[in-house]
């Protein structure tokens, strides 16, 4: 994901802005490959995993077994 | 207490599925629906400056009409991370560009108005309880912009495949080459029902119509 798009991603649970904490770039300097989006009212954390944010709510986030 | 979890586990479910079923999926959905092709015609004129949203976004087919129509950006939303790593190849593969999220429709991880143009395609009838359907119909109207238009779209009675008029919880198989069976979760609108929802949403219906067993609404947010 580009770090623009945080002017509209906001944190699924309560709506708030979410801050970028930890990111890795990839060569390009633009795209943010991972990281954390963390949101600001809640601190609940969200992760980046190779270039797509999960802001799945944390309840659906979990990995089920295949 | 139950209940909720079981909700859940369900939610999670139409992921599961489709993560499982991604690439094969993908693969049979290889162009726009002409319904999508006419709403994304008709109201990306205006519209240049802002976001389009796709939810359920799946490989991306509607995403590309919305990249190619020329809105400043694109989001593809989907609750499997398999389709959109599908839908992040069809973007590869033919030079669109799409930002991408994983996400549930009934809680948008999106701001207010933040949206121009939205498309809810085939995505709707996953959802498991009513409850979370109108949900979802909300979040759309919190993140359409002023002015904004979204198409939503979902299966119906009305389909040829359905007897049934009133609407109902079904499962569909999805087959995998090699013949292993998936079941897919889905809710068949009857057509009054699928109004009667929208109505009850935060959504104003613009228009709406029946056309290849599907109904389709389209729609302004909650801020005109």
């Amino acid at each position: 994901m580009k770090e623009s798009l945080l002017e509209i991603l906001r944190c699924p649970l309560d709506k708030s802005e979410l801050e970028l904490e930890d990111a890795e770039y990839a060569d390009d300097g633009e795209e943010v490959v991972s990281g954390t989006l963390v949101c600001t009212e809640c601190g609940e954390e969200y992760p980046i995993e190779d270039g797509i944010p999960n802001l799945l709510p944390p309840d659906m986030r979990e990995e089920t077994p295949a | 207490m139950a209940d909720e979890d079981g909700e859940q586990t369900r939610r999670a479910d139409v992921r599961d599925t489709y993560d499982r079923i991604a690439t094969h999926f993908a693969s049979t959905r290889e162009y726009a629906w002409p319904e999508v092709e006419a709403f994304v015609g008709e109201h990306t004129d205006h519209s240049a400056d802002g976001v389009g949203l796709d939810l359920g976004c799946g490989n991306c087919r509607h995403a590309e009409l919305l990249a190619d129509a020329g809105l400043e950006s694109v989001l593809g939303v989907d609750v499997s991370r398999g389709l959109l790593e599908t839908g992040r190849d069809r973007a590869t593969d033919r030079g669109f560009d799409v930002a991408l999220c994983q996400a549930d429709a009934a809680s948008l991880p999106l701001a207010a108005d933040s949206v121009a143009v939205g498309v809810y395609v085939a995505t709707l009838h996953h959802l498991p309880t009513r409850e979370t359907r109108v949900a979802s119909l909300d979040e759309l109207a919190r993140v359409l912009a002023p002015g904004a238009r979204a198409l939503v779209s979902a299966w119906s009675t009305a389909h040829d495949r359905f007897d049934e008029t009133d609407g109902f919880d079904t499962t569909v198989e999805w087959t995998l080459p090699g013949g292993t069976t998936v079941d897919r979760f889905y809710h068949i609108y009857a057509p009054e029902e699928f109004e009667r929802d929208l109505l009850e949403s935060n959504l104003e219906i613009r228009e709406w119509e029946l056309s290849s067993g599907n109904c389709y609404a389209t729609v302004a947010g909650s801020s005109e």
